[in-house]
Parts: structure tokens; C-alpha cells; sequence
């Protein structure tokens, strides 16, 4: 009787294995980010949600900016015969050949977050920088806050990076045919030496700034503190930027930043890679999906209790 | 024997080349844009400079023992995010949590005077080892998230650390008093006491400290422990002040640390030390980062000037190093 019980045992455990096989997928979701960049917290949070409401496994990993770890992460997916990949491009162009090897050996491969046309990606899923930065500039300019000869500050984390080139690129459509000038700082990823550099610069350039366009979530999310600093009120100098981040949400909220870029970090992993297993299951994605709004006092809360977990 | 003015004395201290630069550096910030030494901008530059001037006073008592530490910045990122997440996840108060994160830090510091000391690894290696283990462990619990430090407003321990007053129209943090109060102690350790000379022997010669009856091992666990519980430190009064505890804090400053201390007039190769030169070496670099911004470089040349200036500085350094031990 125990001998039975015990084959009946583990033949029912070989089943469920066999079962949970066939139905569970594997895969690859590969960002340029750092863990240690709270946006990217968000990102990731969605590609684990998505892996507990799809019972699908999700390997994640993160190469902080660095092409020749994303291209060997890439390629190691494809090694292990992935379902599917979902992944952020760190330089344009730098995933043109691994995109390739992906689609030759028959794997999806979405793009998310940082787009590269020039890679044969099968669909994009996230925002575009350069559309954010044109819509930071106009919405200054359409509410009267800035006008020709004015002066707007920009304050980015890593001068140079794909995110705040693509979106001074957008900035600069605007600004530049109405006579307004800006300049980009360099604050780092610091958060203590972050507002020291932008109180110092606040102090030595307060009375020629017109506005603050803040080109990354850190130095927006740092506002309310440089102001604080200084002793400048909210409201006192306009002030646009990202708003992924908790920080942003109440300067929104409390009136330091007049508007806040949402990038929907959590829906743009989760979309990828529903993306990505619509594709393993044989419907192609021949369409891109594009993320982000442009939030006031008025719809920060929602995004508020979306980062508080509410 | 004829005795020395006091301005012949002045000169003959270590301390007197830092002291003329720091003078010049101010003199010419404050003649390009006034406002340099506005109440406003003075308060400003203290705010951050004491919170990394805590652990540049513990790296020179280190660094005088012959030793360095690279993990500095990390456990300045790691010791606020350990003490937010046990306080915020209501696993103890903030003042246990404080407790907690300053043990850990005892911890890491002991772990690596040990590694140093009996294992007799440099000092380089291993704490460029610890480095790693402590941003990754920081990462680790948080998954990357900030904590978040705002619900502290209010309370004593806050206030006791960085609570801010005015003084005039000069806006003071606590964190200054506890810079100055270390700077005193560390001071006095090191000139004053038998410890100092330990920590002076260990440096300069740590073979002949040892026959001497030097506790050369000891000596330097006590001082990788100091350093790291400074750094701690520093990190939590930095994370209330900001209202921020990221595991990224800190990066980097390790490297800036130990130029504080070696513009000071602290030798890179250990046996002679001097807090009050630190305490210069921390405003010089200090004052320029933010002088430069007051005077308008381009805020995309920053890092060019900053590194340009230190070369500069340290050439400056160097030649009057080299007056003052020619009795020039």
C-alpha cells in the first residue's frame, strides 16, 4: 500500500512538473540602467509583476550603460534558447547585430524604454525623449512662463547620456527659433552632492533664471530641497521636468514643479513583454506602443498612490 | 637659543602652505563675484563639506597609520539605508536602528583591519573588496529603492544630528558641532596622547613601533573601525538632511576624501599627520567646487576646472612643501 502511495506520490509530482513545463516560458528582460537608479526600480518591479501574474519566468539583469555586457546578455539568451527578449538599447545602433542573431534564431525581441530604429527589434514599447523635451519647452512657452531673451536652466544627472541629449534635442526646437537660451549642468547621480551643485548654482544664477527644465528624475525629484536651500518659495521659479519619482510627485503636489513627465515605468516592462509572449505564442507585434504623460497639481496624486504602492 | 617670532613659527608649520591657498582661493572667488562670502552662500558650502569633513578627520588618522580606506563612500550610502529600512519597515525605532547601522559599521570595519592586519592584504585590495560587498549588500536589501526619511521630521535624534538654526543671517546645522567637537578629539588623539604616537609609529615605522612594543595590528583595526563608523556617521546625518537614503550615495567619495587629506599636508605613505591641515584640505576643495560654480564656468566644464585646479594646487603645494623643508 505505502509502495503505491509513493509511486502515485511521484507520479503525480512528474505530472505537475511536466504540466507547470509546458505552460511556463522563460524570459529575458535586459536593461542598460543602474539597480541603483530609483526609476529603474520601477521598471523592474513591472517585469516582476508580470512574471507573478503570467506564472512565466523572468530573468533580469542590469549593465549600467555598458554595451559590450548588454550585447554578451543578449547573446546569452539566445544561447539558452529564450522565449523571448525584451531590452533597452544603450547606444543607437550598439544592438543591431545581437537583434539580428535574435530574430535569425527565431526569438522575439522587443525594444523598450530607449528606441533604436536601426536595430531590426520587432516593436518599441516606452516614450520618446525627444517628444518630452519639445513638450517640456512648449508647455513653458504656451503658458507664458517663458518668453524671448529668458534664460532656462537645465540640471542633468550624467551630461551626455542618450537621455538628456535626445531631450535637449526637443528643447532646443523650441527654444531656439523664440531667442530663449538655456544651459545643461552637470549634478551627478549623488543625491547629497546633487543639491549641493544645483543650490550653488541656483545661488550664483538666481536672478537670470526664467525656468528649470529638470532632465532627469533625481534632479527634478531634488527641487523642493535646492529651493529650500536657497530660500526660494515654490511657485517662485517655473519648473518642468521628470516625475517618476515620489520626490516629484509631492513638489507637483505641493506647487514647486508646475509639471512632471510620467514615463509609466511599470506598464512599459509589463507591456513589453506581454508583447514579447504574444510573439512566442505565433501573433507578431508589427506595432509600436508609446508610454508617458505630461502631469499637473490636479492628476498628481494618481501617480502619487501608484509609487506609494496604494 | 634664539627664540622664534610667532610669524617665523607660522610659517614653519606644515599647515601654513593649505592655509595660503585656502586664503587665495577665497580672495579671488570673492573678488570675481562678491556674493561668494553672501551669509546665503557660506551656509550653503558648510552644509555638505562638514558631512564629508567627518570622514576625512578618521582617514587621516588612518592614512598617518600607513593605511587607506576605500569603502569610505559605500558605507556612507549603506549605513543610512540600513538604519531607514529597519526604522520603516518598523522593525525597531529610530534610535535602535541608528544603534544597528553604527554596529554594522564597527563590523566592516573590523572585518577589514582584520583582513589587513593578520591576513596581510593591502589595505587597497581589501577595501576595494569591501567596497563592493557593502554598495552590493545596500542594493541588495532595497531592491534599489530610496528609503524614504521625511517621517523622521520632528524627532530628537534628527535634531541632534542636523537640526538648523540661525545665527544671524547665517543658517547653521548641528552637523557642524559635531564636525568641530571630532575635529578637537581626533586632534587631540593624534598630537597629545600616547594613542597618537601609536598611530604616528605605525606609519612611519611600523617594524621598529612593533619592537618598541607598539601594538602596530591593534593600532590599525581601532583606526579601520574609526573610519568607517565616521563614515557611517556622515551618511546619516546626510541622508536626514537630504531626506534621501539611496544605496548610491557615497560613490566616489573615497577618492575625494583622500585628497582632502593629502592637500592637508597628511603623506599618502603613512607616519606624519595633522588634523588641522585636513580640516584646511576639506575647505580648500570644498570652497573651489563651489566658487567655481559662483564664478560662472560653464556648467559643463566643471569637471575641467576642478581637475585643473588640483593640479594646480598641488603643484602650488609642492613647491612651498619643498620652501618650508628647505627652512625657506
Amino acid at each position: 500500500m505505502k509502495g503505491i502511495g509513493g509511486r502515485l506520490l511521484a507520479g503525480a509530482v512528474v505530472l505537475g512538473l511536466s504540466a507547470s513545463g509546458a505552460w511556463a516560458k522563460t524570459f529575458y528582460w535586459i536593461s542598460h540602467g543602474s539597480p541603483a537608479d530609483p526609476v529603474w526600480t520601477y521598471f523592474l518591479q513591472g517585469a516582476e509583476q508580470w512574471a507573478a501574474d503570467t506564472g512565466n519566468t523572468v530573468n533580469t539583469s542590469f549593465h549600467n550603460g555598458d554595451v559590450a555586457s548588454h550585447q554578451e546578455a543578449v547573446r546569452a539568451a539566445i544561447s539558452a534558447s529564450a522565449d523571448g527578449i525584451v531590452t533597452t538599447s544603450p547606444d543607437p545602433g550598439s544592438l543591431v547585430e545581437v537583434a539580428g542573431e535574435a530574430v535569425e534564431a527565431g526569438i522575439p525581441i522587443i525594444n523598450f524604454n530607449t528606441p533604436d530604429p536601426t536595430a531590426p527589434f520587432d516593436a518599441y514599447v516606452g516614450g520618446d525623449n525627444v517628444v518630452f523635451g519639445r513638450n517640456w519647452a512648449q508647455y513653458l512657452v504656451d503658458k507664458g512662463l517663458v518668453k524671448e531673451g529668458d534664460f532656462v536652466w537645465m540640471p542633468v544627472e550624467v551630461p551626455g547620456a542618450t537621455y538628456g541629449v535626445q531631450e535637449e534635442e526637443g528643447i532646443k526646437s523650441v527654444f531656439e527659433p523664440l531667442g530663449i537660451t538655456y544651459e545643461v549642468t552637470d549634478a551627478t547621480l549623488d543625491q547629497a552632492e546633487i543639491i549641493t551643485r544645483m543650490s550653488d548654482y541656483l545661488t550664483a544664477n538666481r536672478d537670470r533664471i526664467s525656468a528649470i527644465i529638470g532632465l532627469g528624475d533625481l534632479v527634478t525629484g531634488s527641487i523642493k530641497r535646492v529651493f529650500d536651500q536657497v530660500g526660494v518659495a515654490a511657485g517662485d521659479i517655473p519648473v518642468v521636468g521628470w516625475g517618476n519619482s515620489l520626490d516629484t510627485t509631492q513638489e507637483v503636489l505641493e506647487g514647486y514643479v508646475n509639471a512632471a513627465q510620467w514615463q509609466d515605468p511599470q506598464a512599459t516592462s509589463y507591456v513589453a513583454l506581454s508583447l514579447a509572449n504574444m510573439e512566442a505564442g505565433g501573433i507578431p507585434a508589427g506595432f509600436d506602443v508609446i508610454t508617458g504623460a505630461l502631469y499637473e497639481k490636479d492628476q498628481a496624486q494618481l501617480y502619487d498612490d501608484i509609487l506609494s504602492g496604494n | 637659543m634664539q627664540r622664534q617670532s610667532f610669524l617665523q613659527r607660522l610659517v614653519a608649520m606644515p599647515e601654513f602652505g593649505p592655509l595660503v591657498l585656502l586664503i587665495a582661493e577665497i580672495a579671488v572667488f570673492t573678488a570675481i563675484n562678491p556674493s561668494f562670502l553672501s551669509p546665503l552662500n557660506v551656509s550653503n558650502t558648510l552644509t555638505f563639506t562638514v558631512e564629508l569633513g567627518l570622514i576625512a578627520l578618521a582617514m587621516t588618522l588612518l592614512m598617518t597609520a600607513g593605511e587607506f580606506d576605500l569603502s569610505v563612500g559605500s558605507v556612507f550610502g549603506f549605513a543610512p539605508v540600513l538604519m531607514w529600512t529597519l526604522f520603516n519597515s518598523g522593525v525597531a525605532p529610530l534610535e535602535i536602528s541608528f544603534l544597528i547601522a553604527m554596529l554594522a559599521a564597527v563590523g566592516i570595519g573590523l572585518f577589514s583591519g582584520f583582513f589587513v592586519t593578520r591576513l596581510k592584504i593591502p589595505s587597497f585590495l581589501v577595501t576595494l573588496g569591501m567596497l563592493l560587498v557593502v554598495r552590493g549588500t545596500a542594493l541588495y536589501i532595497t531592491d534599489g529603492f530610496p528609503q524614504r526619511t521625511w517621517n523622521a521630521a520632528g524627532h530628537w535624534l534628527a535634531t541632534a544630528l542636523v537640526g538648523d538654526f540661525h545665527v544671524g543671517p547665517f543658517r547653521i546645522y548641528a552637523s557642524l558641532f559635531w564636525f568641530v567637537a571630532a575635529a578637537l578629539v581626533l586632534g587631540y588623539v593624534l598630537t597629545r596622547s600616547k594613542a597618537g604616537n601609536w598611530i604616528q609609529a605605525s606609519g612611519g615605522n611600523p617594524q621598529a613601533a612593533a619592537a618598541r612594543g607598539v601594538k602596530v595590528g591593534r593600532t590599525k583595526v581601532a583606526l579601520f573601525v574609526l573610519t568607517a563608523v565616521m563614515a557611517a556617521f556622515a551618511g546619516m546625518i546626510s541622508s536626514i538632511r537630504t531626506s534621501a537614503a539611496n544605496p548610491n550615495s557615497g560613490m566616489g567619495y573615497e577618492l575625494e576624501v583622500i585628497a582632502m587629506v593629502v592637500i592637508g599636508g597628511t603623506v599618502l605613505t603613512g607616519g606624519r599627520g595633522t588634523i588641522l591641515g585636513t580640516v584646511i584640505g576639506i575647505l580648500i576643495l570644498r570652497v573651489m567646487r563651489n566658487g567655481i560654480v559662483l564664478i560662472g564656468v560653464p556648467g559643463l566644464a566643471y569637471n575641467i576646472f576642478i581637475g585643473a585646479i588640483i593640479l594646480g594646487m598641488m603643484a602650488l603645494h609642492s613647491w612651498l612643501e619643498r620652501r618650508h623643508n628647505a627652512g625657506v
